[in-house]
């Protein structure tokens, strides 16, 4: 077993607690254990905290790196927003020295020190990675493989992008999401522009909700244009803008898609035999009952 | 082509009139933008391939590339008061495709610091630090959540600040270290 403390962020687990679930269970069945990281908050939100006051964000997310140094375990999470932070901050801190004191000065007042001593993974990373889990284990852990389903995985931005200071390597039109997707019986399906925002980041959709939910009709149109029956994505606030998003699309814009919106995790748990009960995918904007249907 | 307008008189005049004015520029903001965004953003040369890749752009007047020869020219009134500073949603895109290697997504979030030191800031961006400050969370939980999350039995609050307040405090701590949570109520209560 490989173990991780387990990042949960705001989303994942005070709006879509099937994402925290199923991230929890599926896991396990792959050699990987999630333990409760204590006393975490949120990430900060990169697009708020890091607009206000970068330095607030770094300190912020600091103290959630050295709960899980003081756990002397590496983090797993679930979303790109909190990759965008938790890893982030990591990393420009093990290598800025100037930062990292003014960093350290601030946390000695909560009895606080960052070390640099872990490293921060998205789950997805994890799944992908031949040396802790790779495609093979995910294909070996699917009961009900789901055959037929047309998925259109949206990446989002803030895991592989900057790519330069990631190490996932192509933005432009990367495969792996793709390849897990497959692992589990579904077919991904390419569609226009798949590399594009979901609109919410950067603190758009609380300022600017109508311009923020143009940017992810767009994405919309060009998903339905590619047959898909699903959107899948490994970020808690992307699924946020997809499922509630077409909620106020139709509300707004008058256009209807229906289209589920399930992160990876949610996914892969229908596909090891968890129930749409055990995902609280009632919880959902959109329903999935007639995506269930076809695919289960 | 018409130009949009704000309806605000003082930065219409600004935005209609395209010449460059001495009296403008600001050089010590182009150096404060430099050191914040960590970002080469005096090596643009104006390629355009930012806005080029810009989701925000197609439906908007919210033109990357104008920030980027705003900050090179010092020009920190024109970029600070401007409200497309807010329409980034930091996606990245323009990061990834700069030829010359600047991230200009980091000198948007440079920009919105340096506004936010003049009060300039919408409302959205405080109100996430009012509930950080008082629950640890920028969205925090609620009752039809609790009651979903106990169904999958997970425990009613998730192990993070909601089941050990006692964290609170010391986020608390950090955050009135840099005086923000007095610096939100003060701004949201003068709206």
């Amino acid at each position: 077993m490989h173990e991780y403390a387990f990042f949960l962020g705001c989303i994942a687990p005070n709006r879509y607690p099937g994402c925290e679930a199923s991230a929890i269970k599926t896991s396990e069945k792959v050699g990987i254990k999630l333990l409760p990281l204590k006393g975490a908050s949120c990430c900060p939100a990169p697009g708020a905290f890091g607009s206000i006051d970068l330095n607030v964000w770094y300190a912020m997310a600091a103290r959630n790196l050295v709960l899980a140094e003081e756990m002397k375990k590496d983090i797993a999470l679930i979303c790109n927003g909190c990759y965008k932070s938790i890893w982030e901050v990591n990393h420009i801190l093990k290598h800025n020295d100037e930062l990292r004191d003014q960093v350290n000065e601030v946390l000695a007042e909560i009895d606080m020190q960052f070390k640099g001593s872990i490293d921060v993974f998205h789950l997805a990373e994890l799944y992908y990675n031949e040396e802790i889990c790779g495609l093979q284990k995910i294909r070996d852990s699917v009961t009900t493989p789901l055959s037929g389903a047309k998925i259109a995985c949206h990446y989002g931005c803030h895991l592989m992008k900057p790519q330069k200071e990631r190490h996932f390597g192509d933005t432009e039109n990367p495969m792996w999401f793709e390849e897990l997707v497959s692992a589990i019986g579904a077919e991904p399906v390419q569609y226009r522009n798949k590399m594009q925002c979901c609109g919410a980041g950067g603190g758009v959709r609380g300022y600017d909700i109508v311009h923020s939910l143009d940017i992810t009709n767009e994405k919309l149109i060009n998903m339905r244009e590619a047959g898909a029956d699903a959107i899948t994505e490994l970020c808690p606030f992307c699924q946020l803008q997809f499922d509630r998003g077409q909620i106020e699309i139709k509300e707004k814009f008058g256009d209807v898609y229906n289209i589920p919106v399930l992160h990876f995790n949610e996914l892969l748990g229908l596909a090891q035999g968890m129930s749409p009960q055990d995902l609280a995918l009632d919880l959902h904007g959109i329903n999935c009952t007639p995506f269930l249907k076809k695919v289960l | 082509m018409a130009a949009k307008t704000y309806n605000i008189p003082e930065l219409d005049k600004k935005l209609a009139d395209r010449r460059y004015h001495l009296s403008d520029s600001n050089p010590d903001f182009t150096k404060d933008v430099l050191k914040t965004s960590r970002t080469i953003a005096n090596m643009c040369f104006q390629c355009g391939t930012c806005t080029g890749s810009c989701p925000s752009a197609p439906r908007s007047s919210y033109r990357i590339r104008l920030f980027m020869r705003r900050c090179v020219l010092g020009l920190e009134n024109e970029s600070l008061t401007d409200p497309d500073l807010w329409l980034c949603t930091t996606c990245y895109s323009c990061t990834d495709r700069c030829p010359r290697d600047i991230a200009p997504t980091d000198v948007i979030m440079a920009m919105r610091n340096l506004a936010f030191k003049r009060d300039i800031i919408p409302k959205n961006f405080l109100q996430t630090v009012q509930a950080i400050y008082k629950s640890g969370h920028g969205v925090p939980n609620n009752d039809v959540n609790r009651a979903a999350r106990t169904k999958l039995g997970l425990d009613a609050d998730p192990p993070t600040t909601h089941s050990y307040p006692e964290y609170i405090m010391g986020i608390q701590k950090i955050l009135d270290h840099f005086g923000l949570k007095e610096n939100a109520d003060r701004i949201l209560k003068g709206d």
